[in-house]
């Protein structure tokens, strides 16, 4: 049974995706409360599964789908990693959902089934253990996230969204050229089993595996949106709704979660003199000028949804480069950073739609629907909750404990995330010690642009017209900001769930293992 | 010197001393500021008497308790409170209190008691207190944070909070524009020196290996020694110079004097600008003595004193003149600290008390008699003796104070100063300069404080105030009178007032090196006394002589320069405009074809640095060509060329073009012997090209014509066909290198030998979708839905542009286009297309009995769900084209959501099938049954998940078909723009 638990985060927002499709527009209430109820269960899934995987080193639990041998069949791998990639991304839909409920998911069709199936691919890509399985999920991912960034129509986000759909199109192409190299001349597209191949492999075939771990790499990098692959983010997020932009948060990360993943299972120290820490000067260059490129962004940012979009750039930047450097103290304090910055930009980019006048209706020409349906779709979901004009003062102190995450100041759990991520820095290197002076930098730009945007919003203009703001949105944000303050006070435990990941994802040993069985002892 | 008060016996003290709960003591300090400064809100919301009471309840208690510790602490002990934080970090958070821990609790709560009753009556009737007093409970707490931290990472955290609150209390009057700036530049400054002490502690902790400061400050030698030594000595000190205003970052402390009153005299001349001299006094066991230490910290205290008074001598606005002493201040307390000798730490910390106690007396001063007329201007001031003269009496006192007259504290830490500079040793030229600087510094100190004072109180009375004036109320005045009361005591009875607290301090930094002085009123007649003279006939002189010009100038002559706000503004505009601006036209965001350039050129560079070894040429030798596959092939890549060509003129042609790749592709297929690839790909290929047809008919004019190339377009023409050609080339090399290094043992192998044996099928491919790989097939058919669905949302509510909205020119090739009016009678077309339609509708089921077909067999020979499910909807594409949507669906239910959804729910249960019996999901089952009639049945599960997918493809494809199919039912509705489109279209 606790195997099953492992397709379990995959299953239960399909299914709900599935019953939402299936229902159409009937049944509003029950559709949201399927929502909620998937959300509510991925969490306690997570947690779950995230307890099974605490149990000790040897507690990596693999699930092979189908029930053939884990080499030729899709195998889900549970370990601590991916238990706490699991459930950050669970809290972050749990918390986002009450926002997205009032008036933006009524502008469009779809918009629930659209994040279920979002959360799909998600935890799909943090289970698998699969190359190919992964591209399945990434497609399953973005397919959803096409969806919603085009949620709402506009030319605005049409022209952004086929930019961004244009740009990963080309990022899955050589993702499948990638793998399709890489089982060409390794036979296997399991990630264990290649960690156990790779070591042996030599000359021409050992340069092909290269060049496809090169071009996947390019495709996590697309998806991290790294420098210089990585300018479609900001135009795509800032047009997104603020829910999707929020949920959004959380997919440059998975692009950060797969190089850390794969750099150290198939590159890692184990890897053999020839393969060990291939790449890994790129990846902290790259991540540097990310770094660079987004805090100058951030300064430049004249609206709120550029300046969030251009702080995901420097979170990108700043786990890129620490990732990079192969260290599991950093990969810990990296953790820490990754979940905090997930949350605090999450809750930014919903803080973005509460402070920013409404959009105001565009007057072009418009089509009605042909299908009655359809409009009874609009006249069901529109019966207006009333709104009540929160104070803004509460939008005000959410603004700036935003920015104090994002920039990484006390008294928020910022602050500790980013030193848990400095302190191990300091002896690795010219890079590393850029990297370091880069990092808090960075934090400057962020207090610079975020003080200059406060100062405007919340300070210049007296009458500034704050649209009426939903409880249930309120209610997001403040959610989001009290998991960050909490984490600054309960250190210790997550703290050492997270130094254990880095030392169990540095030591992929455990994992080959627990994919391969016996079979990991003998020389391929 | 320094005898502890023990009146009550040295047994009794040395019993309370054991049984006071100092540790939690400490805690309490810490801890009560910040409940309150959150419970203020809650409790004294409209209510002022309330939150007063809170306010200096608070920072009363905190002054008792902080009393209590004395004796704990009087002769160099240390009290240690630590609590766990983040062991995994090495962080604990330790409560950490030594004599110059105590000096300033002292002055930290002492003050804070003061500025919160001067607060009350100060602050307008109409701004709410609970918010100011709130955030300054929150900068108290704060920096009550900074003196108590026995953990540098935990002075760090309350060191940027002290810049936060700060921030927000510059800014509490908003509404105003130099308060929003002088905010914005004091936070920027201040958390600039935070972030680099952050650098610098991290430095530091790297060398000892600990954080906790009394391990660093066990370690100097080493910290000395290091190569890192000057890194964190720099950042530290950046963090040091900026909260405590020293040149060059000196120019956000006169902004910040926007503020109102109160905070300037709490925050930015008592307490907050003393965090940064804290800091060095903290440090100084570890990392002063060395040569960087003495130019760096004593150059810049030097400069800071000397550029500080001299623009406070030119100033107009008395808040002003107070910052710019402020600084003047600061720097000689740094200067004193740079100097390296122990002495020079007594009179820093010495001096650190007595300006706290005189200049925050003068600001409030300054505060009462702007309350009072309305201005601070001292041009516009005179003669406010005859009206106020208990206020000025006190700013007389502490004016006194703040220019050195001896009784008066300020003297006698002058004087300490003096003697500092003169034991001086570092070369005669460096000694000149000290001892000239602090003589002129004085003087100008002299000066500035008679025309404050002189300025503002004597001289005749004027008429002119924008208000009445008249003394301040009773509870206004008392702060003041505390203060200048202080000032005298330490002033006359220094040995009584202050000898044990400064010894206590002094001891804390010093240890065994503390040097002796003497805190008498009077030394004789020494040097030090004949300097003071000096400096005070000069300062005197100056004012006498120099005040009407003063008066004349607007700003401080000679040091112009030295205000680095306009470079900190250029430097703001630089960051926030120029850069950004240059960024957006190299890596423009919103042009697609640079960034899909970048990404391509990026995958042939890493494409081309990955592969290594580069392998070795291999020879095309024993590879035959058919001929005739040759031709196919080049038919396929003059087509694939074609449409490129054409995509952007003829778009009819360009698809067709495309279509005739596909063909190609899917004849390759069958010529490799792949059938099962050849059928999908024929009806992708189709249903793709059908629904690009349909689409055609919305998308904008065609560009008719080519205007002539100019240069770049040519040279991006040039450019782009290159790495177009590089990238074909090498994509080519790679695929044929894997092909000659295919490895034998590979899963494909697994999957040939076990499909029917293990997976009950012949076709491999099918077993592969549905049995061995069925967790991809299930996420594909996921993204299929998913972009169905989006397709749906992207189009339901389409608008086209606006001259396609208009009646299509007649091209009756393509019925499904035509018509996007419902007010024109469909027969019209319908007629001349009667016998095609009515064909069509006899294939339409063939087609369909031919989708199950392919369906059934689909495990053994080529076929399955996929394929079927296209087949389905090509058979729904003829009915809508031979007899329109509404004929259809008339006649039929078209619901392809609910078959998408279906087909998801009945993927995921035939998966789940298998957990209900104990195996992982997606488990298919095989086998056969002898039943009475039908003999040898075989049965197989994954035909259930197959069937799942035939629902969500035929499905998907469906849905999309619908929806582009009613864009030509649609009705417009009228907008204004639209109106005048469609009726041009229309004439």
């Amino acid at each position: 049974m606790n195997g099953a638990l492992a397709i379990a985060p995959i299953l239960i927002p399909l299914a709900a995706a599935a019953v939402q499709v299936l229902l159409g527009i009937r049944f509003r209430r029950f559709r949201t409360g399927l929502s909620f109820l998937s959300c509510l269960a991925l969490v306690a899934v997570a947690a779950l599964l995230m307890m099974s995987a605490s149990r000790g080193e040897g507690a990596t639990l693999v699930y092979s789908l189908g029930n053939w041998p884990a080499r030729f069949a899709i195998v889900l791998v549970v370990d601590r990693l991916s238990a706490l990639m699991l459930l950050l991304t669970a809290v972050l839909a749990l918390a986002v959902l009450p926002y997205a409920l009032g008036r933006w998911q009524r502008m469009g069709p779809h918009f629930q089934p659209l994040v279920q199936v979002l959360l799909v691919g998600y935890n799909g890509a943090f289970l698998t253990g699969d190359l190919f399985n992964l591209f399945v999920f990434f497609e399953v991912l973005l397919a959803a996230s096409y969806g919603l960034a085009l949620h709402g129509s506009g030319a605005r986000r049409v022209g952004a969204s086929l930019h961004y759909i244009a740009i990963n199109l080309t990022a899955s192409m050589l993702f499948l050229v990638g793998v399709g190299l890489i089982f060409g001349v390794t036979g296997t597209v399991n990630m264990a089993v290649l960690a156990h191949l790779i070591p042996d492999l030599t000359g021409t075939p050992r340069a092909l595996m290269q060049a496809g771990a090169a071009l996947l790499g390019l495709a996590f990098l697309i998806k991290a949106a790294v420098w210089p692959v990585g300018f479609w983010l900001p135009r795509t997020y800032s047009a997104a709704i603020p829910p999707v932009a929020a949920l959004f948060a959380a997919m440059t990360k998975l692009g950060i979660y797969v190089i850390l993943r794969l750099s150290l299972l198939l590159f890692g120290a184990d890897a053999g003199p020839e393969s060990a820490h291939f790449g890994s000067d790129w990846l902290l260059w790259l991540g540097i000028i990310t770094l660079v490129v987004g805090s100058i962004g951030m300064l430049g940012a004249r609206e709120l949804g550029k300046l969030a979009a251009y702080s995901v750039l420097v979170s990108s930047g700043t786990l890129l480069g620490a990732v990079a450097l192969h260290n599991p103290a950093v990969t810990a304090g990296a953790l820490a950073y990754l979940v905090i910055s997930v949350l605090g930009i999450a809750a930014f980019f919903l803080l973005t739609g509460l402070v920013v006048p409404r959009e105001a209706p565009e007057g072009a020409a418009q089509l009605e629907p042909y299908d009655p349906a359809i409009d009874a779709l609009f006249a069901a979901e529109d019966e207006r909750r009333v709104a009540s004009p929160a104070p803004v003062v509460i939008l005000a102190v959410c603004f700036f404990a935003c920015g104090l995450l994002l920039a990484g100041l006390p008294p928020l759990s910022g602050f500790l995330a980013k030193f848990a991520l400095l302190a191990p820095m300091l002896d690795h290197g010219a890079g590393a010690t850029a990297l370091f002076a880069l990092i808090i930098t960075a934090g400057l730009c962020t207090v610079i642009a975020m003080a200059r945007a406060g100062i405007q919003i919340f300070w210049a203009d007296a009458d500034w017209q704050f649209p009426h703001v939903e409880a249930r949105e309120t209610v997001s944000v403040v959610g989001l900001l009290g998991i960050c303050l909490v984490l600054t006070f309960a250190v210790a435990a997550p703290w050492n769930y997270l130094a254990a990941t880095a030392r169990q994802i540095h030591a992929p040993a455990h994992y080959i293992h627990a994919v391969m069985g016996p079979a990991a002892e003998t020389p391929p | 010197m320094g005898i502890a008060a023990s009146a009550a016996g040295p047994e009794a003290l040395a019993w309370i001393v054991r049984m006071m709960p100092y540790g939690w003591i400490s805690t309490a300090i810490l801890l009560l500021p910040f409940t309150v400064a959150l419970a203020t809100p809650l409790i004294g919301r409209g209510n002022r008497r309330r939150t007063t009471w809170l306010m200096t309840g608070t920072a009363g208690v905190c002054l008792v308790l902080a009393t209590l510790l004395f004796p704990a602490i009087a002769d160099g002990e240390v009290l240690r409170q630590t609590f766990a934080w983040a062991p995994g970090l090495g962080l604990e958070f330790t409560l950490r209190v030594d004599g110059l821990t105590w000096l300033f609790l002292i002055l930290v709560s002492g003050i804070g008691l003061l500025v919160g009753i001067y607060a009350t009556y100060y602050m307008p009737p109409e701004y709410p207190l609970v918010r100011f007093f709130s955030l300054l409970l929150g900068f108290m707490g704060a920096m009550l944070g900074i003196v108590l931290s026995g953990n540098v990472i935990q002075l760090v955290f309350f060191w940027e909070l002290t810049s936060l609150f700060s921030f927000l209390l510059i800014g509490y009057w908003h509404h105003g524009k130099s308060a929003r700036d002088a905010a914005r530049t004091a936070l920027i400054v201040t958390v600039t020196g935070g972030l680099c002490l952050l650098a610098g502690v991290l430095v530091l902790a790297h060398i000892t290996g600990s954080y906790d400061v009394d391990a660093i400050l066990a370690a100097g030698g080493r910290i000395r020694a290091s190569p890192l030594y000057l890194p964190a000595l720099v950042l530290i000190l950046l963090g040091a110079f900026t909260k405590s205003a020293q040149v060059p970052f000196h120019f956000w402390l006169p902004q910040a004097m926007s503020a109102p009153t109160p905070v300037s005299a709490y925050l930015h001349s008592a307490t907050m600008v003393k965090a940064g001299v804290f800091l060095l006094l903290r440090f100084w066991p570890v990392l002063a003595g060395t040569e960087p230490w003495f130019w760096i910290v004593g150059g810049v205290g030097l400069a800071t004193m000397l550029v500080g008074a001299w623009a406070a001598t030119f100033q107009h606005d008395m808040k002003a003149i107070l910052a710019y002493s402020t600084i003047s201040h600061l720097g000689l307390i740094t200067m004193l600290a740079g100097l390296g000798s122990t002495l020079g730490v007594v009179a820093a910390i010495f001096h650190t008390v007595n300006h706290a106690t005189f200049k925050a007396s003068m600001f409030m001063a300054v505060g009462a008699v702007d309350h009072e007329t309305g201005t601070r201007d001292l041009r516009r001031l005179g003669g406010l003796r005859h009206v106020m003269p208990i206020t000025a009496t006190l700013a007389v006192i502490a004016g006194a104070a703040m220019a050195g007259v001896p009784l008066l504290n300020g003297f006698l830490s002058k004087e300490m100063f003096f003697a500092v500079a003169l034991g001086a040793n570092h070369g005669l030229v460096l000694d000149t300069l000290t001892v000239l600087v602090a003589v002129a510094a004085a003087a100008l100190g002299v000066t500035y404080s008679l025309r404050l004072v002189g300025g503002a109180f004597f001289g005749p009375l004027r008429h002119d105030y924008p208000r009445e004036p008249h003394e301040p109320p009773r509870w206004m005045r008392f702060p003041i009178g505390i203060l200048a009361l202080a000032c005298l005591a330490v002033g006359i009875f220094p040995a009584w007032v202050v000898g044990p607290l400064l010894r206590a301090a002094a001891l804390s930094v010093l240890g065994p090196q503390l040097p002796p002085y003497n805190l008498a009123l009077w030394h004789g007649l020494t040097m030090p006394m004949l300097m003071s003279v000096i400096a005070f006939v000069a300062g005197c002189v100056l004012y006498v002589l120099g005040r009407r010009r003063i008066a004349a100038r607007d700003d401080a002559p000679l040091i112009g320069w030295t205000s680095a706000l306009h470079g900190f503004e250029r430097v703001l505009a630089f960051l926030t405009t120029t850069l950004p601006d240059l960024q957006q036209r190299v890596f423009p965001s919103r042009k697609l074809q640079v960034q899909l350039l970048l990404v391509v050129l990026l995958a042939g560079v890493f494409g081309f640095l990955a592969v290594q070894p580069p392998p070795a040429p291999v020879a095309m030798h024993g590879m035959h060509v058919d001929p005739a596959f040759a031709l196919l092939w080049l038919l396929g890549i003059a087509c694939a060329i074609g449409a490129a060509t054409q995509a952007k003129f003829q778009r009819m042609a360009a698809l067709i073009l495309t279509a005739g790749t596909g063909l190609v592709v899917c004849i390759t297929f069958v010529w490799l012997s792949a059938p099962d690839l050849a059928v999908t790909q024929l009806v992708v290929e189709s249903i793709t090209t059908v629904l690009l047809l349909l689409g055609l008919r919305w998308l904008p004019k065609r560009i008719r014509e080519l205007a002539p190339l100019s240069p770049v377009a040519r040279y991006h023409r040039v450019r782009d066909a290159v790495v177009a050609i590089g990238i074909g080339v090498g994509l080519a090399s790679l695929a044929y290198a894997v092909m000659n290094h295919l490895v034998a043992d590979s899963a494909s192998r697994f999957y040939l030998e076990q499909a029917l044996p293990g997976g009950g099928g012949r076709n491999v491919v099918n077993v592969i979708l549905v049995d061995f790989r069925a967790m991809d097939t299930l996420g594909e058919i996921t993204v299929l839905s998913v972009v169905a669905l989006t397709v749906f949302a992207l189009l339901w509510r389409f608008r086209p542009a606006a001259e396609s909205i208009g009646a299509p020119r007649a091209r009756g090739s393509t019925p499904g286009q035509a018509e996007p009016h419902t007010d024109r009678d469909p027969r019209a077309w319908a007629d001349q297309l009667a016998i095609p339609g009515f064909l069509i509708l006899l294939i339409a089921p063939v087609i369909a009995l031919f989708a199950l077909h392919l369906f059934l067999r689909g495990h053994d020979l080529p076929g399955g769900g996929f394929v079927a499910g296209i087949s389905v909807t090509m058979t729904l594409i003829v009915l809508y084209m031979a007899a329109g949507a509404r004929w259809v669906e008339a006649r039929l239910k078209v619901a392809p959501a609910r078959w998408i959804g279906a087909g998801l729910l009945l993927a995921i249960a035939s998966g789940l099938a298998a957990v209900v019996l104990g195996d992982p999901f997606l488990t298919a089952y095989h086998g056969h049954w002898t039943l009475p009639v039908l003999g040898d049945v075989p049965y197989n599960s994954a035909l259930l998940f197959d069937f799942g997918v035939f629902a969500v493809v035929s499905g998907a494809s469906a849905l999309m078909l619908v929806v582009l199919a009613h864009q030509s039912l649609r009705r417009v509705v009228p907008a204004p723009d639209a109106v005048r489109d469609a009726g041009e279209a229309e004439s």
